[in-house]
């Protein structure tokens, strides 16, 4: 068993930012609330060829070097229903791919070991990715039965103490999430860090995944951030799903691509866009730790938070997740 | 080329199959091209052999079955084990897998996990009572580690009568039937969530159908129904033969499945099982 944290993670912004302020603090200094690392909002109204131009733009503004590096694409698949948007658009994911092959990456691989079907293949097929993606069967992995390595949790804030991984996940460079905007009937949101989710193998775990649930939903998918802190994230929000997600959801258009370097300050982004309070989510707030997650700590590119702003409707029992209504402008 | 040639030109060299491509040896696939070999009558063929030996190691100290060699945890895989005709599996101690097997239930049976929510003032509902089998030790039931597991048992039962093996069994069966979709298939294990009712998918209304052979309640004409739809419209060689053997189970001739394969281990057996039990040799039930 192998203590394992993503080798090849940096300090992010944030973290840069706290250690500084934790400094000043001790030197007797008032310290500045830390802030997070940007979080880029752009609206792309369809799934059209702009979307190549916009992931350029997002690699190049996020400085994202992976010239020679193994960049792994990570979207989220999970069923197939033709009367709504369970998955992320093959359109956004053949984007990222064209676009990091075209930053200098050595190798992009598109993965994903959905948590319901077994039969990835046959769902990405469904999904529109063979027919979307040329050679999409041959830059794809299932994570669902990839090569593994059992890692040892690090300061683990669920009931796991190791998990298998896959080592497509372990091995890469840089990882992509590239989750839909979706409200999620349990954890709240479904976004770039439930999204990891998908890297926990069903050939081991089952399908669905649930010692993941038994070990606690907010818990894990903090967990899985702490090994993945870096992943950079896409979001595809350009239709997203609200009401009974992640599955049963009804398509809402909302016509954004979110996009950044810390999954926390996305996600806490996408929430807002969505009307909820980052702060009322529960892996957010594990994740986040003693930092706060308000807009003003988040500094944003592009589109101004409220001009993109759209209320998704959610269960009665997530009603309690709102943002207040002085908390939905920015 | 033959099923059978094809299956055994995916066999790795350490005797074990994997999933797809030339990726490492698996249980799973492995106990299924050991099943089409044996469908195929080449359960003694010198492939078949090798995969047994496999096999044999995957066992662990606890009795069950890992699903590969480098993870150390005996799952679900184990019941796939005991479905082997003992011919195919020489080296599996198939006394103890059987009790580990039987030594599983969901964790939402358990005692623990009812007092909890009884503490906590939550009604749980009637399709948790019943002990059905997770596809991890210590997680929730499901339908496919449930009905395959129900399907392993009967076979023991066939040989040797036991109250605790028929115990499990009616269990197992009462899980299934509870855990049907409102349209009458099964999908994962999940028939509602959050009160809201959950739509079947083909292979595991096919896997459902097939543990409950020979059960004739008003519950299999709307599941047969279900299924022949999921059939009609499949697209899916994988799926496709997990519903003709579950149909095949219940007396119907369903049609061919879609023309488009993959060409993965799993896919091709289990079409070479759904093929043998079409021609009257269901592996699963004999």
């Amino acid at each position: 068993m192998q203590e394992y944290r993503h080798s090849r993670a940096q300090p992010t912004r944030r973290q840069f930012m706290a250690a500084a302020g934790a400094t000043l603090a001790l030197s007797g200094c008032s310290q500045p609330p830390a802030k997070w690392a940007p979080v880029s909002i752009y609206r792309a109204a369809e799934y059209s060829e702009n979307l190549y131009d916009l992931i350029r733009r997002l690699i190049a503004e996020h400085k994202l070097d992976v010239r020679g590096k193994r960049v792994v694409l990570k979207p989220n698949m999970v069923e197939f229903d033709e009367r709504t948007v369970i998955n992320t658009n093959p359109k956004l994911v053949h984007a990222a791919l064209e676009g990091f092959r075209a930053a200098g990456a050595a190798d992009v691989r598109i993965a994903e070991g959905p948590g319901h079907r077994r039969l990835t293949l046959d769902l990405a097929d469904a999904a529109g990715y063979f027919s979307t993606i040329p050679g999409f069967e041959s830059a794809f992995t299932d994570l669902n039965l990839d090569e593994l390595t059992l890692v040892q949790m690090v300061r683990p804030q669920s009931k796991l103490r190791s998990l298998y991984l896959p080592n497509t996940i372990l091995n890469c460079d840089l990882l992509v999430s590239l989750p839909k905007l979706k409200v999620h009937h349990w954890a709240g949101a479904t976004l770039s860090m439930k999204n990891l989710f998908g890297l926990v193998p069903g050939g081991v775990y089952g399908w669905p995944k649930n010692v993941l649930h038994w070990a606690g939903i907010n818990e894990t998918i903090a967990d899985l951030h702490t090994l993945f802190p870096r992943a950079f994230s896409i979001v595809d929000g350009i239709v997203g799903m609200e009401g009974n997600g992640p599955i049963q959801g009804t398509p809402h258009p909302t016509g954004v691509v979110v996009a950044g370097a810390d999954p926390v300050a996305v996600d806490a982004t996408c929430c807002r866009i969505m009307g909820l309070d980052p702060q009322r989510i529960g892996y957010l707030q594990l994740a986040a730790g003693r930092e706060r997650l308000t807009e003003d700590l988040v500094p944003q590119i592009g589109e101004p938070l409220h001009s993109v702003a759209t209320r998704f409707a959610v269960l009665p029992e997530l009603e309690r997740l709102r943002l207040s209504d002085g908390e939905s402008k920015s | 080329m033959p099923d059978s040639e094809e299956i055994q030109g995916l066999q790795n060299r350490d005797g074990g199959w994997p999933y797809q491509g030339r990726g490492a040896s698996w249980t799973e696939p492995t106990c299924y091209a050991l099943l089409a070999l044996a469908a195929s009558g080449l359960g003694q063929s010198s492939s078949a052999r090798a995969a047994a030996q496999w096999l044999a190691h995957r066992q662990r100290a606890d009795g069950g079955l890992a699903p590969r060699e480098s993870v150390t945890e005996s799952t679900w895989l184990t019941a796939l084990g005991l479905l082997l005709p003992p011919e195919a599996a020489e080296g599996l101690d198939r006394n103890r897998a059987a009790a580990w097997v039987l030594a599983q239930t969901g964790r939402e049976s358990g005692w623990v996990y009812k007092l909890r929510m009884f503490l906590s003032g939550v009604r749980t509902d009637v399709s948790l009572s019943f002990d059905g089998w997770p596809w991890y030790p210590g997680a929730a039931a499901w339908t496919t580690p449930t009905a395959l597991s129900l399907l392993a048992l009967e076979k023991l039962e066939r040989q040797n009568t036991d109250a605790e093996l028929s115990k499990r069994i009616a269990q197992g069966r009462s899980f299934l039937l509870a855990r049907r979709c409102r349209d009458g298939g099964w999908n994962h294990g999940s028939t509602k969530s959050l009160g809201y009712d959950s739509d079947s998918y083909p292979e595991t209304t096919g896997v459902g159908l097939l543990a409950l052979h020979g059960w004739t309640g008003p519950e299999i004409a709307p599941a047969v129904a279900r299924a022949e739809e999921h059939l009609a419209a499949c697209e899916s060689y994988q799926a496709a033969s997990w519903l003709r053997l579950g149909l095949l189970a219940h007396g119907r001739q369903p049609q061919a499945p879609p023309s488009t394969r993959r060409g993965q281990t799993m896919e091709i057996a289990l079409g070479t099982l759904a093929d043998a039990a079409q021609q009257g040799r269901n592996l699963f039930l004999d």
